[in-house]
């Protein structure tokens, strides 16, 4: 509870400092940033006409279909990368060079390999989110302690059974941070990813607002995804606490 | 029977050769209860990682039997030095593990697993996770964990050696006993002289590094020994001298 009111302090002074400087003195104008009260009235229409509610589930449907297929190639590639030095030597370099590569900037490979629409999206977020997921997956597994592994060969476990039965649940507590991190990530790109072939989403929400100076609207978008970010961060927290021993 | 031939084992250290072990040669009975003492950093550990296969000789050569040891095998159980349970799993399934991975069915490899716990004295633990037991009762479950995969050969690394005394004897009395019963060959290492007299058919006596056998001891008391008669207590004099004059 007083974790909770402590946290609030800064968000409600800065609300309040806002509506003073807004609203109150004018000292800073509407078209510079829109006072809370604006940002509440733009809630109330994009909530009525529904708008809101669909941009959300179909940022959080993208989103989770980008981490999934994140996942899917990330964790399996980095357990690989982890355990044999051979795959890691083979793929770091490349590794390395593809992923400060910002996720914009694929933009028109994403046009051009899958067009518009939901594929470009979910391919644009997934180049975002892969990485953190690979990268903590492999740092697990390289990291696993060696007398565990040791221990299950002398007990006659084969390469095959390491690695299922020490080596993934040595490192789960990293590929769940990896997914935190993923996720948070993910959610950057949308945006960028809701840019191209999309009419909808919040990324779409606040980019069409922006150039339209609705910055109501935009700063609404901007919060729904902070507290997507802050929801799905608490989520993986408490997983990660779950499968940390 | 083990046999190792002019081992030597070197390790890169800071870039430089250090030699760890220095022409050992030994041949270890099948049946025979072995311990190796020595002072620290002598190589103990070492030489016994290159007989689970869990390391190589620089040079010589290390044979079970007939064969080339090339690499870990469950007819090798070893006990670490260090803790090694996995934290994930609780105390059984820690136990169990080796014939999980061999397939064995959970009802069986359950009921072996709980047979070798309570011969460790951990019967009521067996859903505690390891972070939640002492520094010995982890060795105890980890000896447990090996005893269960039935090896020929078990080689051990001090693994009594967080123990308190009256564990540590019972622990000792128990291995004597499970050696005699299922005629396993044991490889012992260990700090302690009285623990070296009181388990071994044979002592044998490293010096600091590198390491090379400066003498063999047979122990021949009774297998029922009594720690405190004269035979025993000469022999650990004897052992503990030859340590001491050790630079
Ligand atoms: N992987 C390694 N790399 C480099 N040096 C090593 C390695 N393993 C062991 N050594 C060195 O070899 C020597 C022998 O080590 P070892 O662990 O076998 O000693 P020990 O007799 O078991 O000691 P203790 O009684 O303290 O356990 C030490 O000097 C150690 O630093
Ligand atoms: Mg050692």
């Amino acid at each position: 509870m007083r974790k909770i009111l402590i946290s609030l302090i800064l968000p409600v002074s800065v609300v309040v400092i806002l509506t003073i400087l807004t609203t109150f003195t004018g000292l800073i104008p509407p078209y510079f940033l829109p006072s809370p009260s604006e940002v509440i009235q733009s809630f109330e229409t994009l909530l009525m006409n529904g708008e809101l509610v669909q941009d959300t589930s179909l940022t959080l449907m993208r989103v989770v279909l980008s981490l999934t297929v994140s996942a899917l190639i990330g964790i399996p590639l980095g357990i690989l990368m982890g355990w044999s030095d051979t795959v890691r030597d083979l793929s770091s370099f490349m590794v390395g060079i593809l992923r400060p590569i910002p996720p914009i900037a694929w933009i028109p490979f994403a046009i051009l390999w899958f067009g518009v629409g939901l594929e470009s999206a979910v391919f644009i977020i997934f180049i975002g989110s892969v990485f953190p997921i690979l990268i903590n997956t492999m740092d697990g597994v390289k990291r696993v302690d060696k007398v565990l592994l040791e221990s299950a060969y002398t007990l006659g476990a084969s390469d095959i059974q390491v690695l299922r039965k020490v080596a993934f649940p040595a490192s789960l507590p990293n590929i769940v941070t990896g997914l935190k991190v993923g996720v948070g990530v993910g959610l950057m790109c949308t945006v960028a990813a809701e840019m191209i072939g999309s009419n909808s989403g919040l990324g779409y929400l606040i980019f069409t607002s922006t150039s339209m100076l609705d910055t109501g609207s935009a700063i609404v978008g901007m919060l729904t995804i902070g507290i997507i970010g802050l929801g799905a961060d608490y989520l993986f927290s408490r997983i990660e606490k779950e499968v940390s021993w | 029977m083990i046999t190792l031939e002019n081992i030597t084992k070197g390790y890169l250290k800071y870039k430089q050769e250090y030699v760890a072990l220095q022409d050992i040669n030994l041949k270890v009975d099948k049946g025979e209860f072995l311990c190796i003492v020595g002072p620290s950093g002598c190589g103990k550990t070492t030489l016994l990682r290159m007989i689970a296969g869990l390391d190589f000789p620089t040079s010589g050569q290390i044979m079970e039997n007939e064969t080339e040891i090339s690499g870990p095998s469950r007819e090798r159980g070893y006990v670490f030095q260090q803790y090694s349970l996995f934290p994930w799993r609780n105390v059984l399934d820690n136990v169990a593990f080796g014939l999980e991975v061999q397939g064995l069915a959970d009802e069986e490899r359950y009921q072996k697993a709980r047979k070798y716990l309570k011969m460790v004295g951990l019967s009521s633990f067996e859903k505690s996770s390891p972070q939640e037991l002492s520094g010995g009762m982890k060795q105890r479950v980890a000896i447990a964990r090996c005893l269960v995969n039935d090896p020929q050969v078990l080689l051990m690394d001090e693994p009594f050696s967080a123990l308190d005394v009256q564990t540590r004897h019972k622990l000792q009395k128990e291995l004597v006993h499970i050696w005699r019963k299922e005629q396993k060959t044991i490889i012992f290492v260990t700090h302690n002289v009285d623990e070296a007299v009181f388990l071994a058919d044979r002592v044998v006596v490293l010096s600091s590094a590198p390491g090379t056998i400066i003498k063999t001891f047979n122990i021949e008391l009774d297998r029922i020994r009594d720690r405190t008669s004269h035979e025993f207590l000469n022999l650990k004099k004897e052992i503990t001298r030859l340590l001491d004059v050790e630079p």
